[in-house]
């Protein structure tokens, strides 16, 4: 168990990691730069702000807060409200409300498939010109600094033109709506990337270049949409999807079918440039990335200076304590009010999952969380940190004001691999039995405040007894009526069909005989299926008109026997090897007589779960695969050629899936292809399964006496002992458990008297 | 092509092992008990001396369909759930989603005896007498058919859950009582005369 190696370690050394330090971290792991920009006027803007204003307002009496937020009601009218918004705040306001893409502010850019906001009324002119202002550099953020409360010359009359006479008012307005704004910039903010970075098989990528060189680049988007509008016209039935403007490319997305309809564009000129075009295997760049609104990067590089501020590398951890005395976020209004330091919270969360690409990085590099000292009343205040790292071994909530359980609730059976936890100093902490409650919620923990609650063992096993128990494996089961010819035809029929299939295909099938395979092509990661693909009769993807419905179902001897030569050739392992297969099995009546005669007939359906070696000469491939056959054999019919067996078979499938996780056959099956009378012998083979398998643990399901009575007879079998020496081998430490059972068989029979066997009695 | 394998019961038999495979994974999926679909449990079939169903999981034979209900019920019990104390339950009243979940990626079938006969009613066999032909009353009805069915089961709602291949392979027979009754809607038309599951 490496992780509780991990534990016991940073146990030592660090418990409670609350007292530590702060230290800034020794290497910088996070992705960009861990500063903000030195030298933009924002950031003298941000210190002018934290000079002015340290006012939060979870920090003030409840009636303080009733009363600024009546004052922002009455505001919307007249512009009052300004004295009660620090500068910050309004640059916050001003900033993240402009957030349309950094294009010209003329033309139709509106049309772009992608746009991020929706439009708000008659807001959209207005928009654009908000975004021209941000082009033009600082104007909204000196704005508060040197206009002053009501309105902004500078912005007012360069954007709005004649609308100048509702500036003032707006900005009032943008004012007290200020923390809905942020909040919707900063969703916004989160919930962009994962869109765009989803991936999509059935579309190209490709890469036009030449629009930078066209006329068409002076248009106000830069010429994009003429540049679409021009390729969906050449290329006819094309429908453009999603597109970006990066550097000198415009990237498309189209169907991958329709790919070489608008490759075939390539030399093409457009507005006096030469286009050229190809595929590309890149990811499309993200384009809400790229339209990312100035002050949404800079928001998104101050939380970041915080976080790497806070990331202690050697301990793993993130220190987000007292988060109300850090200067940076108090400086962005971050607490301005109760919704927008939850919301720039989750906006952490959000770039604390940026930081790593694979989610095994994020929980190798991130495994301590401290939240101490925020004033936390209940962790749905900071749930999302449950989203963001799920795997968290470590948290640190003292010092905070949860109450109850209750107040824990949200965090519920999240955190799976918790393994510390640190709540002094908040109430619940005087609360009866909350350390029994909180071990059932999280099944890792082992350190509570301190105090060790749980040991490693009851650790695996709370953690066990979140998961549901697998039906327990049992050996191969074979009840073919005690004639031995399931294992003859077996041997036989692999044999034959490894080496000789039309033989095999005359010898057993007749005219009435069916065969048919299906593929589960995504289990596959080893073998192509192109060779089994076309004749895979998977039902599960037909409709009961498909042809292939017929066509896929092969019958008759001689149309099997072709379609076999053209299936890649096989090995199957030899059928003593009884470790490889898992072979079950029964008779059963009511097929037809071949006879004509009787009622019915007697059948024989066994199942085969195996493994062949194969060789596709096609396509020269080597590997293995998996596989399920299922025969049903009938008797002969009386005027079927030479050479006849007494049984035939009627039907044959065979499902191939490639599985891998934990290759069959779980333990060893029992057949034996001996063709004296099948005398319970102790097998030769080695009994323990050399492969790790799903088998049923410890203290798992306890069969009842029906199962009971099968596994005794099952061990007898396989080990020979006695129907009493079985059950006491099972019902002792192995706990009706095979597999251990056999085990102790293994360990103990030296030490047997000889009355324990059958062949003594 | 021999006529008792007629396109009708290729067809039929496609469409009935759709039914069949929707109704059962969905069911044992939602915790549904699926014992009623068991010859076991048909009288028709009982009375006419039938053996019961033969139900083999994993290699252990199961006796009874109640009893596999039991098996699947007892596979999709998590212990942790068991324990939940007042509060916890009150914290959170939902009931937890059901922890095995199979997801069937591929199945297919076979007529294997396109003239099944037993116990089927009087009706069913008038015109019957050439054996299967196409244009019998019972073409594409009175059918024996091997379904094999694949997929994966997961064990647990993580995305790291752990899973298993499945093969569940079964012997269906016509649902007599069903299928004499004319129009009648309900989908068991077909009943499980053997079953034999492994997941590994």
């Amino acid at each position: 168990m490496r992780q509780t190696e991990t534990f016991s370690l940073i146990l030592c050394s660090t418990s409670p990691f609350t007292s530590l330090p702060l230290q800034p971290p020794p290497t910088v792991i996070w992705n960009f730069s861990p500063q903000p920009t030195s030298t933009s006027t924002y950031n003298s803007a941000i210190l002018d702000c934290q000079q002015k204003h340290t006012t939060k307002l979870d920090r003030i009496s409840p009636q303080g807060r009733q009363r600024i937020c009546n004052s922002q009601r009455v505001v919307n009218g007249r512009g009052l409200g300004e004295k009660h918004h620090p500068p910050s705040f309004r640059y916050f306001i001003s900033s993240l409300r402009i957030m349309a893409p950094p294009t010209g502010p003329r033309g139709s850019t509106r049309r772009s498939a992608s746009a991020p906001r929706g439009s708000r009324g008659g807001g959209i002119s207005k928009r654009r010109a908000t975004t021209k202002t941000d082009r033009d550099g600082d104007v909204a953020m000196d704005a508060p600094l040197a206009g002053g409360a009501n309105g902004n010359p500078v912005r007012g009359g360069v954007t709005r033109g004649g609308r100048g006479s509702r500036s003032g008012r707006d900005s009032v307005t943008r004012s007290t709506r200020g923390s809905s704004r942020i909040a919707e910039s900063i969703r916004n903010y989160g919930s962009d990337p994962g869109r765009a970075s989803k991936a999509n098989f059935n579309r190209a990528i490709l890469k036009v270049h030449g629009l930078r060189d066209s006329k068409a680049a002076s248009n106000p988007d830069g010429g994009r949409r003429g540049l679409l509008d021009f390729l969906q016209r050449k290329a006819k039935t094309v429908t453009i999807g999603k597109n970006v403007v990066d550097g000198d490319f415009v990237w498309i997305s189209v169907k991958k079918d329709d790919a070489s309809d608008v490759l075939r564009l390539s030399g093409f000129t457009y507005a006096g440039a030469v286009l050229t075009i190809t595929e590309t295997d890149e990811k499309m760049p993200n384009p809400e990335v790229e339209r990312m609104s100035q002050s949404a990067l800079e928001l998104k590089k101050n939380m970041t200076a915080v976080l790497a501020k806070r990331y202690d590398a050697e301990q793993r951890l993130l220190d987000l304590s007292a988060l109300g005395a850090d200067n940076t976020l108090v400086g962005m209004g971050t607490f301005d009010s109760q919704s927008t330091a939850q919301k720039a919270f989750q906006v952490l969360m959000q770039i604390v999952g940026l930081q790593y690409k694979r989610p095994d990085e994020k929980k190798e590099a991130l495994q301590a969380v401290s939240l101490a000292r925020n004033d936390i009343v209940d962790v749905e205040q900071v749930f999302t940190l449950a989203n963001a790292l799920p795997d968290l071994k470590r948290l640190d909530l003292s010092g905070n004001n949860i109450e109850t359980l209750s107040k824990m609730s949200k965090w519920r059976y999240r955190f799976k691999h918790l393994e510390e936890l640190h709540l002094t100093g908040n109430p619940i902490t005087s609360q009866p039995n909350y350390v029994l409650e909180l071990l059932q919620w999280f099944p890792s923990l082992q350190n509570l405040n301190g105090q060790q609650v749980r040991s490693m063992e009851e650790v695996a096993a709370s953690l066990k007894a979140l998961e549901p128990t697998p039906i327990p494996q049992f050996p191969s089961n074979l009840r073919d009526g005690n004639n031995n010819i399931a294992p003859q035809f077996l041997q036989a029929f692999f044999a034959l069909f490894d080496t000789d299939r039309a033989r095999l295909a005359a010898e057993f099938y007749d005219d009435d005989s069916m065969f048919s395979l299906a593929v589960i092509p995504n289990s596959g990661r080893n073998l192509p299926w192109r060779s089994y693909m076309k004749f895979s009769r998977n039902i599960h993807n037909f409709n009961s008109r498909n042809p292939q419905l017929l066509q896929r179902l092969f019958s008759g001897g001689s149309q099997i026997a072709d379609l076999w030569k053209a299936l890649p050739a096989t090995r199957h392992p030899s059928i003593e090897q009884t470790d490889q297969w898992l072979v079950d099995g029964h008779t059963f009546s009511n097929l037809a007589d071949p006879s004509g005669q009787g009622e019915s007939a007697m059948g024989l359906i066994i199942i085969v779960n195996g493994r062949f070696e194969e060789a596709d000469t096609a396509t020269n491939t080597f590997g293995t695969r998996t596989f399920t056959r299922t025969f049903v054999l009938g008797p002969s019919k009386p005027g079927n050629p030479p050479p006849q067996h007494v049984y035939r078979v009627i039907s044959d499938q065979m499902t191939l899936h490639d599985w891998t996780a934990s290759p069959p056959p779980a333990t060893p099956p029992q057949l034996t292809v001996e063709s004296q009378a099948p005398i319970p012998t102790v097998p030769i083979h080695p009994i323990i399964s050399p492969i790790p398998v799903p088998s049923p643990p410890v203290g798992a399901l306890v069969p009842d006496g029906n199962m009971k009575a099968q596994l005794i007879q099952e061990l007898s079998k396989l080990t020979g002992m006695t129907l009493e020496y079985s059950e006491l081998c099972l019902s002792g430490a192995a706990n009706w458990n095979f597999d251990l059972a056999l085990q102790a068989f293994e360990e103990q029979k030296p030490n047997l008297p000889s009355t324990a066997f059958v062949s003594a009695v | 092509m021999a006529l008792s394998r007629s396109d009708t019961s290729i067809r039929c038999s496609a469409e009935a092992a759709k039914v069949f495979v929707d109704w059962y994974y969905q069911s044992i999926n939602e915790g549904r008990p699926v014992a009623g679909a068991y010859v076991t449990n048909n009288a028709t079939y009982r009375t006419a001396g039938h053996p019961p169903s033969d139900i083999c999981a994993n290699g252990l034979v199961v006796a009874t369909p109640e009893e596999w209900d039991k098996m699947l019920a007892q596979q999709r019990f998590i212990p942790a759930s068991a324990s939940t104390t007042a509060a916890a339950a009150s914290a959170s009243s939902r009931s937890p989603p059901l922890a095995v979940n199979y997801d069937v990626e591929c199945y297919d079938v076979h007529a294997i005896n396109p003239d099944f006969r037993f116990a089927a009613p009087p009706a069913l066999l008038t015109d019957g007498k050439a054996h299967g032909s196409g244009e019998s009353n019972g073409a594409g009805v009175r059918m024996m058919m091997m379904v094999s069915v694949s997929g994966t089961v997961t064990f647990g709602l993580d995305k790291d859950a752990p899973k298993q291949h499945f093969s569940d392979i079964f012997i269906l027979v016509p649902n007599w009582d069903v299928i004499a009754k004319h129009g009648s809607r309900s989908t068991r038309r077909y009943i499980v005369a053997s079953q034999t599951y492994r997941a590994y």
